[in-house]
């Protein structure tokens, strides 16, 4: 099973180009990574437990990435861009901050569920899976910080607000986020949105206006949204 | 909290002879373990360390390990929860003996980066090793840190009508998930040093809900 190799046609079907296939078994081979490393820790999975679940030969792995660490580091990039355009998208197609951080974390709790499993590896084991990956992180969190940063330009509190905030903030939403993946409750994922929103609005604008910032979506108003007076 | 107990740890017998009863012999050979795998896991990595690592800064026999641990895992295991046993006491005592909920979470906060500055190798071992180590060390690590939330949860207590509509069932959580992520993303880089200075920052991240910004500004620049 394990010798069958994916660039083999059907019967009946067209050759795939030679790049679709090359691009889809890495897409096979990295949400392969993402599974094991789900069902055992990143630690324990083998390059056998990967060719095993991707179902193609151990040759195929090598023509693709050196090793483990190099194949984690690819399933790292391809989640992190992949989410991180998502986002970006998503709060460019809004107006004003708060309207952007609420269509951001959409469309990242959007893109959690799509793929559950690669999102908690890159969350939580991408720290401990060595230097490389360890640094890709911290870059990638950085824009991240990029985004929220920019609360504190409508911010009253303004300078005042703690260094570390928005690294803070992020890794709050990440281990929300981890510990429903953990739960296995996929499908309740975008529900967060409503209590993410809140928790990343209400040190930049208050209680108060943190609350009226999200309470259009829950009350089904459109387009913008009144902060209260 | 637990009544307290000699962190284990931290004391080692020297070795050689010296008529001790077995018992606390046998006791104190499974702390030398637990500290010598602490020692190896810190200098090799998890993944690249063995047991002759670990009987080796024990300064015991490969037998006396098997006396007592079945596996490396298991070794790691039990060093994992001595370390966060000391770690919940320290918290919980520094957290008791403040009146105030506010100055009571400053004090947690800072004795849990006292404890994780002073003893570098247990914090990485706690926060960096325990997430490669494993599902059965992963789910002991979430526990670790959802046991932090009931201590933010008990500000709840007194607050008015405004101030708890906008906290969600999940703030605590949140609260308790951002600091860790400053805290173990400080270990990961090897920049343990800067722990302490954290404290500020964490204090009117994690009092804000609850206080307000400028109250909990206030409270965090105390001390």
């Amino acid at each position: 099973m394990a010798s069958r190799s994916t660039t083999r046609p059907l019967p009946g079907q067209e050759p795939l180009p030679r790049e679709f296939i090359a691009q889809h078994q890495r897409a096979r081979i990295i949400a392969a990574l993402a599974e094991e490393i789900c069902v055992q820790g990143y630690r324990a999975v083998t390059v056998a437990d990967i060719v095993k679940r991707a179902k193609i030969a151990r040759r195929t792995f090598y023509e693709n990435f050196d090793s483990k660490e190099v194949c984690f580091l690819a399933a790292q990039e391809y989640a992190m861009s992949s989410a991180l355009t998502r986002v970006v998208e998503a709060a460019d197609e809004s107006e004003g901050w708060p309207q952007q951080v609420e269509a951001g974390l959409g469309a990242f709790l959007r893109y959690v569920e799509e793929e559950p499993a690669l999102a908690r590896s890159c969350m939580v084991e991408a720290l401990a899976a060595g230097a490389a990956s360890l640094k890709y992180y911290e870059e990638s969190l950085q824009t991240f910080v990029g985004l929220f940063r920019l609360g504190r330009e409508v911010s009253p509190y303004k300078e005042k607000l703690p260094e570390t905030l928005e690294e803070a903030i992020i890794g709050g939403i990440f281990w929300i986020v981890y510990q429903r993946l953990l739960l296995a409750e996929t499908g309740g994922i975008y529900g967060l949105l409503p209590e993410l929103v809140e928790f990343a609005l209400t040190p930049y604008l208050g209680v108060e206006a943190a609350r009226g910032a999200t309470a259009a979506e829950e009350g089904g108003g459109a387009g913008g949204l009144p902060l209260p007076s | 909290m637990e009544s307290p107990e000699y962190p284990p740890e931290l004391a080692r017998l020297p070795p050689g002879r010296h008529g001790l009863p077995r018992e606390f012999v046998a006791r104190n050979q499974r702390e030398r373990l637990i500290a010598g795998l602490a020692e190896a896991v810190a200098e090799n990595g998890y993944a690249g360390t063995t047991i002759a690592h670990i009987t080796r800064h024990a300064a015991v026999s490969r037998r006396t390990f098997y006396e007592h641990f079945s596996s490396k895992d298991e070794c790691f295991v039990s060093a994992y929860e001595t370390v966060m046993t000391e770690l919940r006491k320290r918290v919980g005592e520094a957290f008791d003996q403040e009146e105030e909920w506010p100055q009571a979470i400053r004090a947690g906060i800072a004795a849990m980066l006292e404890f994780l500055s002073a003893e570098p190798h247990l914090a990485r071992l706690s926060m960096v090793e325990a997430l490669v180590a494993g599902p059965v060390v992963i789910e002991r690590y979430d526990a670790a840190i959802q046991s932090l939330v009931p201590y933010f949860e008990a500000g709840r207590k007194g607050r008015s009508a405004e101030v708890l509509s906008g906290l969600s069932p999940s703030t605590e959580e949140a609260l308790v998930g951002g600091m860790v992520s400053l805290i173990s993303r400080r270990i990961f880089a090897e920049r343990t040093e800067e722990l302490e200075a954290l404290l500020p920052d964490l204090v009117e991240f994690t009092l804000t809900p609850y206080l307000g910004s400028a109250e909990a500004a206030k409270v965090a620049r105390q001390g």
